[in-house]
């Protein structure tokens, strides 16, 4: 069958060209903006979270400020950490 | 026409009023838009799939490639091992993409701009990979919150550190889709009050504004649904092999 094996070098081409497509296509304009929004609300919800979980064991244990303070601050390096993580991860997804 | 841009946002009663116990279970308009995206993404993949084409037409495309798209980001980011998440995975990425376009049809209602759906949404997640973790890996999931090579001294202080980060995730999550579906949307309420209120003189500039805004959303409003995926793969990547 000529015709059969036509299609299927066609389908060959056709796949090759996927493969360069998408490798191209990959540190699109649109990705970025994603990336972008993903990060910055990486780190808000961390300190929120941190906040939130200091200001219950403070009223847990009766020692209003000083939990609420340590646990913001400990929020922040949670909310670092978690750029830095997204960013890294970013960083290999590119280099694949 | 409402003036006031929040309006949008408003969650009434359709039909009766249904109460079970003190709990309301009446149907609103909120559901009713979450039934009419489901509805739309069945409808889809039914007709989608009925005739198997060997040159698919506009509808089998449309499905295949959505497939393909979701299977592709999966292996990308959390391997094979997360094959059998696939279903999920599909239904959340279609769910939350249908919800986030049905809310960009003029008259409709969004229902991801409400902050308890996005919510419940992470915390199913997020519940359901901390058990998948836990069961595949029982007590040694908890060394996810013990990076390697930490001196003992800092320890205690990475440790919280570590379950903050790892608490923050499904607020994370929620509050990213909600914010920038509410936040887009009034937006575009805002200009489309402008042009009302300038009038026949000044009312073009906000009237090309919201055109160019109406653009920008659809471009949100799949990425957000993109996004919301790819960070429930990288989350079940994190349960799955255990190591950053």
């Amino acid at each position: 069958m000529k015709n059969l094996k036509e299609i299927s070098a066609r389908l060959e081409i056709a796949k090759k060209n996927i493969k360069k497509d998408l490798s191209t296509n990959k540190s699109s304009n649109a990705a970025s903006l994603g990336k972008a929004l993903k990060i910055s609300t990486e780190f808000v919800a961390a300190v929120v979270v941190g906040s939130l979980l200091g200001f219950i064991l403070d009223s847990w244990f009766d020692t209003r400020p000083w939990l609420t303070i340590s646990f913001f601050f400990m929020g922040v390096a949670a909310g670092i950490l978690n750029v830095i993580r997204s960013a890294k991860n970013m960083h290999k997804n590119i280099q694949k | 026409m409402a003036a006031n841009p929040m309006q949008q946002f408003e969650v009434y009663r359709i039909g009766p009023e249904i109460n079970l116990g003190s709990i309301n279970l009446s149907f609103t308009n909120a559901s009713l838009f979450m039934l009419i995206s489901a509805t739309a993404i069945l409808i889809l993949l039914f007709v989608g799939t009925k005739k198997k084409l060997l040159v698919p037409s506009k509808i089998q495309l449309i499905t295949e490639m959505s497939y393909s798209f979701v299977a592709k980001m999966i292996n990308d980011t959390a391997g094979s091992s997360a094959k059998p998440f696939f279903p999920f995975i599909f239904t959340l990425f279609m769910f939350v993409l249908f919800c986030n376009m049905v809310g960009m049809l003029p008259y409709s209602f969004t229902v991801t701009s409400h902050i308890i759906i996005t919510f419940i949404l992470a915390a199913i997640i997020f519940i359901g990979v901390t058990i998948i973790g836990f069961m595949k890996h029982g007590i040694k999931y908890l060394e996810l919150f013990v990076p390697k090579g930490v001196p003992i001294a800092l320890l205690p202080l990475i440790i919280i550190i570590e379950i903050i980060s790892y608490l923050s995730r499904p607020i994370s999550l929620s509050v990213r889709l909600f914010a920038n579906m509410m936040a887009g949307h009034t937006m575009l309420k805002v200009f489309g009050g402008f042009v009302i209120s300038l009038g026949l003189l000044g009312g073009w500039l906000p009237l090309g504004f919201s055109v160019a805004l109406t653009g920008l959303e659809i471009l949100v409003a799949f990425l957000q649904a993109y996004v919301f995926a790819i960070l429930t793969c990288i989350y079940l990547n994190d349960a799955l092999n255990l190591h950053h």
